[in-house]
């Protein structure tokens, strides 16, 4: 037993040192091999350093929330209110500090306390201050940036976030706390369905490329392996002695590619972070592998490689006198292929017959995941059959087309196997462009003017102040400032919500037209109840010194057009005229004034200047710019976090096909120099191997598209998105696939170059 | 209709007197080294207008290496081949490559026929090469596997055909550009004894039926006993020319 144990193990060293000792075509084989697998290890340590990233973001941001609130002023007690802020479309996010004693705390990264009127910035926020054209921000976030927020303070390196010294927060408008860090890590800690959704989709896209990259890494080189072990079936091993020197072989290129992978992950490591958008950054630090998830990445690797190589033998006969391929004989049959994809799509489909449109936001995700999951998957396996009916129905054409498609006519395995990648990344990738088109082609977001809304929420604050504040301020075209409160019958009954404002703000609100100063309307819905005319009402908090106010038998009761007010109660709009000089006192959450401000498109940065000036006058004052020619900062960040993950995606997709179209070429070096011995062209030799390559690769991308679209209006139907394919999305993604294919093509050219040397024959 | 291809003891048959024209390719000096192994030295030979020339040798005597050379496969270090008056060696590569295509064939050792084309589209393949019709390229591709008596392999892959026939394809390959040189590097070495000599008896009454010469490369007394001169080849020197 024990002689048979080492006798195993002689016979795994032995392809180990078969597989280190062929010389340079060996080493090239091995460093194929080894690169292939280690892409994809680094794909899989990122997603296994996910967890971390998250947590430790977490982590970091819950160390700066403020405490509880304490009800006591005191030495070691501040008044903390966390304010928010845009440039551009990246949101910045800070706090605005009031000592009230010698001992208050600080929060993290941050060393001294600040003064009224003294910031702490991130360093990219000081960036994007002392950036050419950062002019514009001056003043926002305080007089005097005294310092930077050190990296312990901040949750990435290209974080947007500031502290600034205050002395006008009151126990009304601020919290008192005498520490932070008491927040909870990782928030409420539950995605909203249609975001796990769109992450599902994206992680399956992700990792099954990945599955298909190393298992496509794995058989490189097979065909001069399968020689090897021919000869070494000649001096005697038996057919499972064979196949354990293979798994010795294979075990070298899958632990060369988990040192490769380690190194490209540390290199990831270092570079990325900094490219990262705001809203996502972390520290390169931050990005670790799980530990767990590590240890399972360097066993499973080596594990998988042997399985994708014993099953790689299955279809080889290995004889002393050369090899047999069982390949070529067997027919890919579709009804099992089409099983999981058919499963998958059923497992979608029947909570939409079932519950309807919207059917995903709920239990039905059960089904829906997994379902998302096995159609994706099944693309992969549907993608060989397509190949394999398609290209024997290719008719013959050129030399080049005729190569390229006897070849697949012959063995597509290689080249599909290296696009099922790209087919499953791209049908993944449409699929979560479809749901964040549909997300921004909601209509009526943004409203059809340029313009901010300021919302003042100071007790007693009636926003009468802004006009004359925001005078000269570039860009800014004019100015209203509306009240928005509820105000209390005198006598009992149901509080209603008041509106004061100039009647093109009630035109642009309700849809009405023919409101003039001096009206006062009664706004009711379909449905809702009207008030009484002649009710008696404060205009504030009883007690604040507020008027009262008697609903005029002159106010006409309109029904408002705009579908925003469908369902909603009946409120009451008066522009400032009918008030006839009676006081209003509005105070507490509930009771605002909003300023909206009309910006200048023509004048740059319009949007900035009025952040900025609202900023200096009131700190707390929260700024928001509809424009409806731009993006949500949610959605942008989204959309560039898509945008980065295709992109990388594409570059594993390039270098897959790189690799592999390189592998290709090296097994069919004597044919290639054979044909360039007769005089073929290196044109008509580079041609027939983009033929090799985008004949599969076009088949994938049309399988691609149409489940990714496909996947695209069930997922927004399910979600209750409104449905439209988002064609940009399908064009920028198969697009850059398809570019991905030319380039990588171009990349091997030049190695097409020394292969088809007619001196490629030459044996010495 | 098939030539009838002399025997091997017939060796001034067919076409095999020398035209008066001068040789058609000169090699002189030629210098190959792979690394710090010397392939050629010096070597210098000439072919004639259809003559069978057989370069002989043991093996690494730099045979191949010389029929690379000449056929302008590979770029010597030094020294020169002309193929009608004109430099091979400096030729920029593709017009070497223009010039396989329509002046010289090729027969190798294990036939080299292309693994996913057919036999019959890979005798076609140098006509399509050479921009003829995919029509007529296979049309007389079929002409020539019948010439080759292996009419029956036509739709048939190389790996599906026996050695002797991949083999004869080869020939009607190399030949049916109706090249004025066919190289042939070992062109039986893969084959037994009778499937060797056919092949050798219709390579050369193929060639000798189009005019080609035919320079081969062997250390097979019984394929060189096809030729019409021998020339041996030692530590990369032609050290001896017998005319057979």
């Amino acid at each position: 037993m024990r002689r048979r144990r080492s006798s195993r193990l002689t016979e795994l060293v032995l392809g180990i040192r078969m597989s280190v000792s062929g010389g340079r075509s060996g080493w090239a084989r091995l460093a194929l091999i080894a690169t292939g697998i280690g892409v994809g290890v680094a794909m899989l340590l990122l997603v296994a350093s996910l967890p971390t990233v998250l947590d430790t973001r977490a982590t970091r941001d819950a160390a700066r929330v403020p405490g509880t609130a304490v009800a006591e002023r005191g030495d070691d007690t501040l008044l903390v209110k966390r304010v928010y802020s845009e440039v551009g479309t990246e949101i910045v996010v800070g706090y605005l500090l009031q000592p009230e004693g010698t001992r208050v705390p600080l929060p993290p990264g941050v060393d001294r306390s600040l003064a009224p009127g003294e910031a702490a910035l991130s360093p990219a926020l000081l960036r994007l201050v002392e950036a050419p054209g950062g002019e514009v921000l001056e003043g926002r976030w305080g007089e005097r940036i005294v310092g930077t927020i050190a990296p312990d303070g901040l949750v990435g390196p290209q974080e947007l976030w500031f502290y600034l010294g205050s002395d006008q927060l009151t126990e009304a408008t601020a919290t008192r706390v005498d520490g932070f860090g008491r927040g909870t890590p990782g928030g409420s800690g539950v995605a909203d369905p249609v975001t796990l959704l769109m992450a599902l989709v994206g992680l399956t896209g992700l990792l099954v490329p990945v599955a298909g990259f190393i298992s496509t890494a794995v058989r490189f080189g097979g065909e001069a392996r399968d020689r090897r072990l021919a000869a070494v079936r000649l001096v005697g091993a038996d057919a499972a002695t064979t196949r354990r020197i293979a798994a010795g072989e294979t075990l070298v290129g899958a632990l060369g590619g988990l040192v490769v992978g380690a190194v490209l992950f540390a290199v990831v490591r270092a570079v990325v972070p900094p490219l990262i958008p705001p809203s996502l950054s972390f520290h390169g630090a931050d990005l670790r592998p799980a530990p767990v998830l590590a240890v399972l990445v360097a066993l499973l690797v080596p594990v998988a490689s042997v399985l994708v190589t014993r099953s790689a033998l299955r279809h080889v006969v290995v004889e002393p006198l050369g090899v047999v391929r069982l390949s070529t004989v067997v027919r890919r049959r579709l009804w099992w292929r089409v099983a999981l994809p058919v499963g998958g799509l059923a497992l979608m489909v029947v909570p939409l017959v079932t519950d309807g449109r919207g059917a995903y936001v709920g239990d039905a995700q059960q089904l829906v995941l997994p379902g998302m999951a096995l159609l994706l998957v099944g693309v992969a396996l549907l993608l060989p059959w397509f190949v394999d009916v398609t290209v024997r129905r290719l008719r013959p054409g050129s030399v080049a087309w005729d190569l390229a498609v006897r070849r697949l006519q012959l063995e597509s395995g290689t080249a599909v196997r290296a696009v099922s990648a790209v087919v499953v990344s791209v049908a993944s990738l449409i699929a979560v462009h479809g749901m964040l088109g549909s997300d921004t082609g909601m209509p009526g977001l943004d409203g059809e003017r340029f313009e901010a809304q300021v919302l003042d929420d100071r007790p007693g604050s009636d926003g009468s102040h802004w006009e004359a504040a925001l005078a000269g301020t570039p860009g800014v075209r004019d100015v209203e400032t509306e009240v928005r409160m509820r105000v209390q019958p005198v006598a009992d009954g149901e509080e209603v919500p008041l509106t004061i404002g100039s009647c093109a703000r009630f035109t642009a609100t309700t849809g009405v037209s023919g409101c003039a100063e001096g009206d006062v309307m009664v706004v009711v819905p379909p449905g809702a109840d009207a008030p009484a005319a002649g009710t008696e009402y404060v205009l504030g908090e009883p007690g604040s010194g507020a008027s009262t106010w008697s609903l005029p038998a002159t106010a006409a009761t309109v029904e408002p057009t705009v579908a925003d007010l469908a369902g909603a109660p009946a409120f009451l709009f008066a522009t400032p005229e009918a008030l006839d000089g009676a006081v209003v006192v509005p105070s507490g959450a509930l009771y605002n004034a909003s300023v909206t401000i009309g910006l200048d498109r023509d004048v740059p940065d319009a949007a900035e200047h009025v952040r900025t000036a609202v900023a200096t006058i009131d700190p707390t004052a929260m700024v928001m710019i509809n424009d409806p020619e731009a993006t949500s900062p949610m959605i942008g960040a989204i959309r560039q976090g898509l945008l980065l993950g295709t992109l990388a995606l594409l570059a594993v997709v390039g270098a897959s096909l790189l690799v592999n179209v390189a592998e290709q070429l090296r097994e069919r070096r004597r044919p290639l120099a054979v044909l360039a011995a007769f005089g073929a062209r290196r044109r008509t030799l580079g041609v027939s191997v983009l033929y090799q390559v985008s004949i599969p690769v076009t088949i994938g991308l049309t399988l691609a598209v149409v489940v990714g679209a496909g996947a695209s209006t069930l997922l927004q139907a399910g979600s209750g998105m409104p449905v439209n394919v988002d064609w940009a999305g399908i064009g920028f993604t198969a697009g850059g696939a398809a570019a991905v294919v030319l380039l990588a093509t171009a990349a091997i050219l030049p190695l097409l170059g020394r292969m088809t040397r007619p001196a490629g024959l030459q044996g010495e | 209709m098939t030539a009838v291809p002399p025997t091997p003891t017939d060796r001034t048959g067919g076409t095999a007197a020398l035209p008066p024209s001068g040789p058609l390719l000169v090699a002189r000096g030629l210098h190959v080294a792979f690394g710090p192994t010397v392939a050629l030295a010096d070597a210098s030979i000439e072919v004639n207008p259809g003559e069978v020339l057989a370069l002989m040798g043991p093996s690494g005597s730099g045979k191949s290496t010389l029929l690379h050379s000449l056929a302008g496969i590979l770029r010597p270090d030094s020294g020169t081949v002309t193929y009608q008056g004109r430099d091979v060696t400096a030729m920029p590569d593709a017009e070497r490559s223009a010039l396989r295509r329509s002046e010289f064939g090729f027969v190798f050792q294990f036939g080299q026929l292309v693994p996913e084309l057919t036999c019959e589209e890979n005798v076609a393949l140098p006509l399509r090469l050479a921009g003829v019709t995919r029509r007529q390229a296979h049309r007389t591709a079929r002409d020539w596997l019948a010439r080759l008596e292996v009419p029956d392999i036509a739709d048939k892959r190389p790996g599906q055909v026996s050695g002797g026939q991949g083999q004869r394809a080869a020939v009607a390959r190399a030949l049916i550009t109706r090249p004025r040189v066919v190289f042939a590097d070992e062109p039986t070495g893969a084959l037994d004894s009778l499937n060797g000599e056919r092949v050798m008896q219709l390579l050369v009454a193929a060639a000798r039926d189009t005019g080609a010469a035919v320079v081969l490369v062997t250390h097979e007394a019984r394929v060189a006993a096809y030729s019409d001169r021998e020339a041996v080849v030692r530590d990369g020197r032609v050290r001896e020319q017998v005319r057979a």
